[in-house]
């Protein structure tokens, strides 16, 4: 695994850890290893990135978290329970939305949060109660007497959201909480998951989308292939990759071929498809002076001149060697 | 576990239970997919044997019951209660492809209560049928000189059948987990009624579905129905009905907890 340096904010020892997973493994029937060692720990109150292309693991380490799957190797615990020995206790620690928003159509969203009250031991009034207070909280209040099936995808995930919050858990997990969703709903269901963790919620997130953990989480685990690859802040794992790049925007675009053979004397060059090139010199913003120069000479006008900091798709592409929608194509799991 | 806690848990499952069952109940009403084999398909049957067929209780053997609706409705339960217990587990299993069983695996709950849960809302479904079933019978010409107590003890038989159906609706579709496979059992309904005495008595069947019906629980909760409707010992035994009845629901909410236990020990 490449560390990106840091242990994990606020963890002495175990009890202060929301989550202490050591040598997770899980060997389908038929030998397929969907997880295979995996060691992560996740301090209360932070919010972990779990990164990976489908396939990599990040479901199945999510079920096993969440009681429904069992590890056929290593241990792991949740809120300071095991999720073997004490999987009730984890149960009730923990709030759980699965990847798609698995919600009856045929109920109404307040319906379904009455029932997630009563799943949680919550009597009627309580959970009539809580249902009122999170379809304000998720702004579900006027949707809330209709059945799911008139819902769009972003009311469907605020509401599968609320449900996971239905009896204050500590520990929430997120499995791909804003696939499929368009911007704004996305935007949207970020700004709750800060506000829940301000409110002091851990939170374990699995996502495909690098964006997503760069804007949401403290750390980030990469896991491919069932492994974890990297783990650290965004910023990291970024300075994993090296100094950052310089984005160089020509006036004349036809000057372009002659641009990037010039520039190659000061690193490697690459286009891109805003119709710039990239150099990565490993000096960062110390190299502007002397490319502008080098192209100044040879009478190349320049446009815009940006440093380039990576992103954690360049991490994933430094330390498994494919990008993540590559692995995403590959991997038929 | 103290008293205390036992007695808290307890209460905490009787309300799992209880939600899970008005859940159940609610969808069941809201689908027409599930409706229509319920309710609608089983008084279809009724009106077609109510206009075209009463000439049966005409055969030599035919009990004597007034009118062949009064006799047959026992029957007309009796398929209502097992497409209710099929549509529970066809519903189960849409819940285990559709990923809402995972939401109820992911809670803190017992694994009984999610199939109890299911249980107790088709049985609130059984009791709804014979209600409208023994209605309708009424309101087409039926007498059922049991009165009120013979129509309460059926509808109380209609509630286990339902429950017994549901079990098994469960057990298959957990051990299976697949709904269209949940979806093309309909036909077996039809055995398991015409291996029992739904709508002829037991003489009048031939010689193999007779031997059959013997081994069939639905023939005592059937002939238990018309027993206590008629209040005739000639017709059945109530006290049998109830026997297969009970003993069906158990047999088929263990085996529908064992299910549940082996699917989740994963």
């Amino acid at each position: 695994m490449v560390s990106g340096v840091s242990s994990p904010k606020k963890i002495d020892g175990e009890q202060d850890a929301a989550i202490v997973v050591e040598g997770l493994e899980r060997i389908y029937p038929g030998g397929l290893r969907a997880v295979d060692g995996v060691d992560l720990a996740v301090a209360s109150g932070e919010i972990y990135g779990f990164l990976g292309p489908n396939g990599a693991g990040k479901s199945t380490t999510v079920r096993i978290l969440t009681t429904l799957l069992r590890p056929t190797g290593g241990r792991a615990s949740v809120a300071g329970y095991d999720v073997v020995e004490q999987a009730s206790q984890v149960r009730r620690s923990i709030g759980v939305a699965l990847q798609e928003a698995a919600l009856d159509p045929l109920m109404t969203g307040r319906e379904l949060l009455q029932l997630q009250g009563a799943l949680h031991g919550l009597r009627r009034a309580e959970s009539k109660l809580r249902a009122e207070e999170l379809l304000v909280r998720v702004d579900l209040v006027p949707a809330s007497d209709r059945l799911l099936n008139t819902y769009s995808g972003g009311m469907r995930r605020r509401l599968d959201l609320a449900m996971a919050l239905v009896h204050r858990p500590s520990v929430l997990f997120l499995d791909e909480p804003t696939t499929g969703l368009d911007p704004v709903s996305r935007t949207s269901l970020w700004t709750e998951l800060r506000s829940l963790n301000d409110e002091g919620t851990t939170i374990f997130l699995t996502t495909q989308y690098l964006e997503e953990a760069e804007q949401l989480a403290d750390r980030v685990g990469i896991i491919d292939h069932g492994k974890i690859v990297a783990e650290g802040t965004p910023q990291e794992l970024g300075r994993l990759v090296g100094e950052p790049g310089l984005y160089v925007k020509l006036i004349d675009q036809a000057q372009s071929d002659r641009a990037r053979e010039l520039l190659t004397v000061h690193g490697a060059v690459s286009g891109r498809a805003a119709g710039g090139l990239t150099i990565r010199t490993g000096l960062g913003a110390r190299a502007i002076a002397p490319i502008v120069r080098t192209l100044d000479e040879a009478q190349i006008e320049v446009d815009a001149v940006e440093v380039e900091e990576p992103t954690l798709d360049d991490v994933f592409l430094a330390v498994t060697g494919h990008r993540a929608e590559e692995a995403a194509e590959d991997d038929p799991a | 576990m103290s008293t205390f806690a036992l007695e808290r848990d307890l209460a905490t499952q009787g309300r799992v239970i209880t939600a899970l069952a008005e859940r159940a109940l609610r969808v069941q009403l809201r689908r027409a997919q599930f409706l229509l084999p319920s309710f609608l398909l089983p008084l279809l049957l009724l009106a077609v044997i109510a206009s075209g067929t009463s000439a049966a209780q005409q055969l030599p053997g035919f009990p004597s019951t007034g009118s062949y609706v009064g006799f047959v409705v026992s029957g007309t339960i009796m398929q209502g209660t097992l497409l209710a217990g099929l549509t529970a587990g066809i519903a189960l299993a849409g819940d285990i492809e559709g990923g809402f069983f995972d939401r109820l695996l992911s809670a803190p709950v017992h694994r009984a209560s999610i199939v109890l849960g299911r249980v107790l809302g088709t049985a609130l479904i059984g009791i709804a049928q014979a209600v409208l079933f023994l209605t309708v019978a009424i309101v087409i010409g039926a007498d059922f000189s049991g009165g009120a107590v013979g129509i309460a003890l059926t509808i109380l038989l209609a509630a286990l059948s339902a429950s017994a159906a549901a079990g098994l609706g469960a057990t298959i579709a957990l051990r299976t987990g697949s709904l269209s496979l949940m979806q093309n059992l309909f036909p077996f309904v039809f055995v398991l009624l015409f291996t029992a005495p739904a709508f002829f008595p037991r003489a009048l069947l031939n010689p193999v579905l007779e031997t059959i019906s013997v081994v069939n629980p639905l023939s005592y909760v059937v002939e238990g129905m018309r027993a206590a409707l008629f209040n005739s010992p000639a017709l059945g035994s109530v006290w049998a009905g109830f026997a297969a009845g009970i003993g069906s629901v158990i047999l088929t909410c263990c085996l529908a907890v064992w299910a549940m236990r082996s699917r989740v020990r994963v």
